[in-house]
């Protein structure tokens, strides 16, 4: 990792080179350094493996520009950057990649511009996070397989159901990750000239578990910004003591259910479906499920949801986004009603200037102008990281459901005859987003709700959810209280979700070929 | 300072053959290491509705290393970085500072699993010594194959081309709310060194075009997208494809043949969903990605072996080494499948990043599954010959087993007779979004298009349909293969932590079957 000072001074030099330069009306220098450290888990006790698959990690660490050139055609946009280097020299070649590469974008109008708004979040970082090392990487993964191990070989129902008390045949599956995320940057611009740090850590892990033969899984998770706030142990137990709850599992028939919906299981129908469809850009292209609706009820009006970038303590806040703007908390859902997006500077800008503006958001964005205030303008990679390389993008930080102060014991009281749902898989807007529909399969961490309790487990991979993202969110019946944070695989944002109730779900039963195999 | 370039590669490669043989020899404890070296020169251009967004002329540059070591055990280390113009100066230091990162990693994951062997007694003998099947180690340089030079495209020609595809696409109907289009071109050169002797250096075209659709009709907002790619130059994008059974439009008809048939989707009324099956007609397209979710994907042998159950799911015809469905009849006999790297397509190469010769693999014939697609750890577990499909999207990032060349082979059927025969059903025309099952069991794949069929004459067009069905049902249904296999470009295959986005060739013929209809919730 690059030190904060060389990033900041880097920032600074880059600044005052390309104001020497006479074709540049505005510019903007972004440097970053980041790490990934991530150990990946296979242990299976019927098939010879590692354990510890992959101890790995990528850096990198550069320059971004973007600029504004003065030109005979007019005013052009443009973005350059070079890797492995932040002196002068990585910022002319950053330039001259700009100058290559300029376009003239009509619907561009200027880099950002302070919002009023002001940060309120600052060394929030872990320095431990921000050294860890080899050998700390190696140990975290190996305490999640002693975790799981562990589990295992002190459940008496473990034990009871393998032949002859050998735990290997049952297929035991510890798999997942430990991951390690070390993230500076610093940013100025003309319009912004001050050079803003910002330093972010974060870990977090994300452990899968099986007894095969019994077709049990189970989730074991966890997410903190301070290496002490977060114990891989546990959560290679979790996921073990998940599997053994799960074991021997029911088939479910066709037909619409109750659903309670866990925090991970609302995570993945959020990520993958109502986020996306809360990013402004998406409205510009006519591609929301909720286009034309800001200002109105898309939801049971028990349904609030705000994404806070800012929150103390929470594990995807961030100081500044990559834009160099103060995030903050944005209103998404209040009350069921569409009443904010997720928008960077560009889309902020474009919106209130586009001629179908109002067709496409539902209401005159220059008196919505609030609603869409930028900050969520992040330059994520794949799996984390504020890369020098990319313009930002819209992204989300921590999306949080509220809860309304019920008990899974409450909801299930309730529901009465039901599901509840644990996890997801492949959960997807097969029509495209804006129709709405989406399909899923239920693959672990799920029980049947009888007589208002959970009973029996879910055999996993034997129902597919075909619905719609409208009547799901229309059918809201009630909200628990135990939010906590959830990851999914490759989503940018971390949500804080607790248990969702939902009503008149169009469950299918699928692959009974599978247990003839 | 010197710049990266892809002729970089030229200068790199005895210097670092000679430091990845030479550091296995300094550590006794060093059993293996390789490295990947990457250098690309690109170009990409972007539009919406006709406007300028993004133009970029850049290199990238990257490198990442893979240690075994250990005493009592063995065990893998990796790193990776994101390179620069700059660090070739100081290079050779880099890349030993890299793999001194992995060896370290693979010393203490050794020294770990030794203790935990003993530690979980009979579940620590699971924890087996890291071991890569032998292959042939090669020395070798591969061409690229283009007419024209990815180096030598001006941007502002693609960047023009773009722009007149966007703004021709915006044109075709008023119904066209929103466009985007994408096209690039670019050169790879990837140098694979190993303390074993392999010394590989391939250099690979590459250019590709896509074009997300936007349409309002009768019926509401329809939205479609596709791609197009090859690994050749960018007269590919701009002229198209004509090879045997790879065929593509240039950039301009393709683009605007999607946003016509997006406005015909948004005057159409939504697919029926059926409780039942059907007789369903699935044209190449729709099978390219049929054969990426449902054939493909659960015959990587790393999904099989568990690696991915956290993630992108394991395999249903693979329970463990004892158990697999090898030899048995998983599909109707006109159902056979392969992967072949050596085949012109998205997904050709010469040899994988473990410098593994690729070769043809038979998946499915006549529908008996056949085997799995490996790495030479994956394949010394389960004692079966290494077939080259250990692949990385980044050299900084870890290999995994991915798809290659990966199809549905072609029967002896007239496709046109295969419609002719059906009485009543329906032709699912194009590939749009899967959902699959987390083994790869069942399926949910929507298409672009589908067709009432009546009498064996195409009838109504219907928008937001496709098929769902279990995965060996539907395989045991099919009761006809066409003659007219195609293969197609697959860009975005997702598939390990972090996930690694991949592009590679897919492909089918027209299959007739038996699946339950999915339309509109």
């Amino acid at each position: 990792m690059i030190p904060t000072s060389q990033l900041r001074k880097a920032a600074e030099d880059a600044l005052a080179f390309l104001r020497t330069q006479d074709d540049i009306e505005e510019a903007e220098a972004f440097v970053a350094s980041n790490g990934q450290m991530l150990c990946r888990l296979n242990y299976t006790s019927h098939i010879p493996s590692n354990g510890l698959e992959e101890p790995k990690s990528t850096e990198s660490y550069g320059i971004g520009l973007r600029v504004v050139l003065n030109t005979p055609e007019g005013h052009k946009a443009s973005f350059g950057s070079e890797g492995s280097d932040i002196s002068l020299e990585g910022v002319r070649e950053a330039l001259a990649k700009a100058r290559n590469g300029a376009v003239l974008d009509p619907e561009f109008t200027t880099l950002p511009r302070a919002t009023g708004e002001r940060r309120t979040l600052s060394n929030y970082h872990d320095p431990m996070l921000m050294r860890a090392n080899d050998d700390g990487l190696v140990e975290a993964g190996w305490q999640v397989i002693d975790g799981s191990l562990r589990t295992y070989m002190s459940s008496e129902d473990l034990l009871a159901a393998a032949e002859g008390g050998d735990l290997r045949k049952l297929g035991l599956i510890v798999s997942g990750d430990v991951t390690i995320l070390q993230e500076r940057i610093a940013v100025a611009s003309y319009a912004m000239p001050r050079v803003q740090m910002d330093e972010s850590s974060l870990i977090m892990s994300f452990i899968t578990s099986m007894v095969e033969r019994r077709d049990a899984k189970g989730s074991g998770y966890g997410a903190a910004q301070r290496l002490a706030e977060l114990a891989p142990y546990d959560a290679g137990r979790d996921a073990a003591e998940g599997a053994i709850r799960q074991m021997d599992g029911v088939r479910v028939g066709d037909g619409e259910y109750k659903i309670i919906f866990g925090p991970q299981a609302f995570m993945d129908i959020l990520s993958n479906l109502i986020v996306p469809g809360l990013n402004l850009g998406l409205f510009y292209a006519a591609s929301s499920p909720f286009q034309g609706k800001l200002g109105q009820q898309i939801a049971s009006e028990k349904l609030n949801i705000y994404d806070d970038g800012a929150a103390p303590g929470l594990v995807a806040s961030k100081g500044i986004t990559c834009e160099g703007l103060p995030t903050g908390r944005t209103e998404l859902i209040r009350n069921g009603a569409l009443v904010g997006l997720m928008a960077n500077w560009y889309e902020s800008q474009r919106i209130l200037r586009d001629p179908k503006g109002r067709e496409k958001l539902g209401v005159d964005p220059d008196e919505y102008a609030l609603a869409m205030v930028p900050r969520n303008g992040f330059r994520f990679g794949t799996g984390g990281g504020r890369l020098y390389d990319r313009d930002p993008g819209i992204s989300g930080t921590n999306i949080v459901v509220e809860g309304d102060g019920r008990s899974l014991e409450e909801l299930a009281r309730e529901v009465s005859e039901g599901l509840y749902v644990g996890r997801l898989w492949y959960t997807y807007p097969v029509n495209g987003l804006q129709a709405g529909d989406f399909t899923c399969t239920v693959i672990g961490d799920s029980y049947l709700i009888k007589d208002g309790r959970l009973a029996e487990p879910v055999k996993p991979n034997t129902i597919r959810i075909n619905d719609n993202i409208n009547n799901i969110l229309q059918n809201v019946i009630g909200i628990g209280n135990s939010r906590r944070p959830a990851l999914i695989w490759a989503a940018d944002e971390v949500v804080h979700t607790p248990e969702v109730v939902v009503s008149g779900v169009h469950v299918q039963a699928i692959a009974g070929y599978m247990e003839q195999l | 300072m010197p710049r990266a370039s892809t002729d970089t590669i030229a200068e790199l490669r005895a210097p670092i053959y000679d430091l990845v043989r030479q550091y296995v020899r300094s550590y006794r404890q060093c059993r293996y290491a390789d490295v990947r070296v990457e250098i690309g020169e690109g170009k990409v251009a972007s539009v919406e509705n006709g406007m300028d967004k993004q133009s970029s002329e850049d290199y990238g540059f990257a490198f990442g290393v893979r240690v075994i070591a250990g005493d009592k055990a063995t065990a893998p280390g990796y790193f990776g970085q994101t390179l620069g113009s700059a660090d070739l100066p100081n290079l050779p230091k880099v890349l030993r500072a890299g793999l001194d990162h992995a060896y370290h990693r693979a010393i203490a994951n050794a020294q770990r699993k030794s203790a935990s062997r003993e530690r979980f007694g009979p579940l620590g003998d699971a924890l087996t010594d890291a071991a890569l099947t032998p292959i042939d180690v090669q020395e070798a340089t591969v061409s690229a194959h283009y007419q024209r030079d990815p180096r030598e495209v001006p941007l502002q020609e693609v960047m023009d081309y773009v722009r007149e595809v966007s703004r021709t696409a915006s044109a075709v109907a008023d119904g066209v709310v929103y466009n985007y289009v994408y096209g690039g071109t670019m050169l790879n050169r990837q140098l694979f060194c190993s303390s074993e002797g392999a010394n590989i250096d391939q250099t690979s075209a590459l250019s590709e075009g896509m074009a997300y659709i936007v349409a309002q009709g009768n019926e509401g907002v329809q939205e479609l997208y596709d791609f197009i790619g090859h690994q050749r130059g960018w007269e590919v994008v701009t002229g198209g494809v004509d090879e045997d059974y790879f065929q593509l439009p240039n950039l301009m008809t393709f683009s605007t043949s999607l946003a016509r048939d997006t406005v015909d989707l948004s005057n159409a009324r939504a697919c029926p969903m059926t409780d039942k099956e059907v007789v369903v007609v699935t044209d190449p397209h729709y099978n390219a990605l049929v054969a990426h979710e449902v054939v493909g994907h659960p015959t990587e042998l790393d999904r099989a072996m568990k690696y991915e159950t956290g993630y992108a799911g394991r395999s249903w015809l693979f329970r463990d080494i004892e158990e697999t469905q090898i030899g048995k009849q998983i599909g109707s006999p006109l159902v056979s499948a392969y992967s072949d790297p050596t085949m012109n397509g998205f997904g050709y190469y010469q040899y994988d990043d473990e410098g593994t010769p690729a070769r043809r693999t038979p998946l499915i014939e006549n529908g008996v599954f056949q085997g799995f697609m490996n790495s030479r750890q994956t394949a010394a577990i389960v004692n079966a010959p290494p077939n080259g499909h250990y692949k990385a999207t980044d050299a900084s990032l870890v290999p995994l087993i991915r798809m290659s060349n990966t199809f549905l082979s072609g029967g002896e059927s007239d496709p046109q007779r295969i419609i002719r025969d059906v009485e009543h059903g329906y032709y699912v025309v194009g590939h749009r979004i899967p959902s699959i099952a987390e083994s790869r069991e069942n399926f949910r794949i929507t298409a672009m298009k589908v067709y009432e069929i009546r009498n064996g004459e195409i009838g109504e067009l219907y928008r937001n349909g496709g098929i769902m069905s279990d995965t060996r049902d539907y395989f045991m249904s099919i009761d006809a293969v066409g003659s007219d296999f195609r293969l197609f470009s697959i860009p975005n295959c997702g598939k390990g932590q972090p996930m690694q986005t991949k592009r590679m060739g897919n492909g089918g013929p027209t299959m007739r079957g038996r699946a339950r209809l999915s339309g509109a919730s």
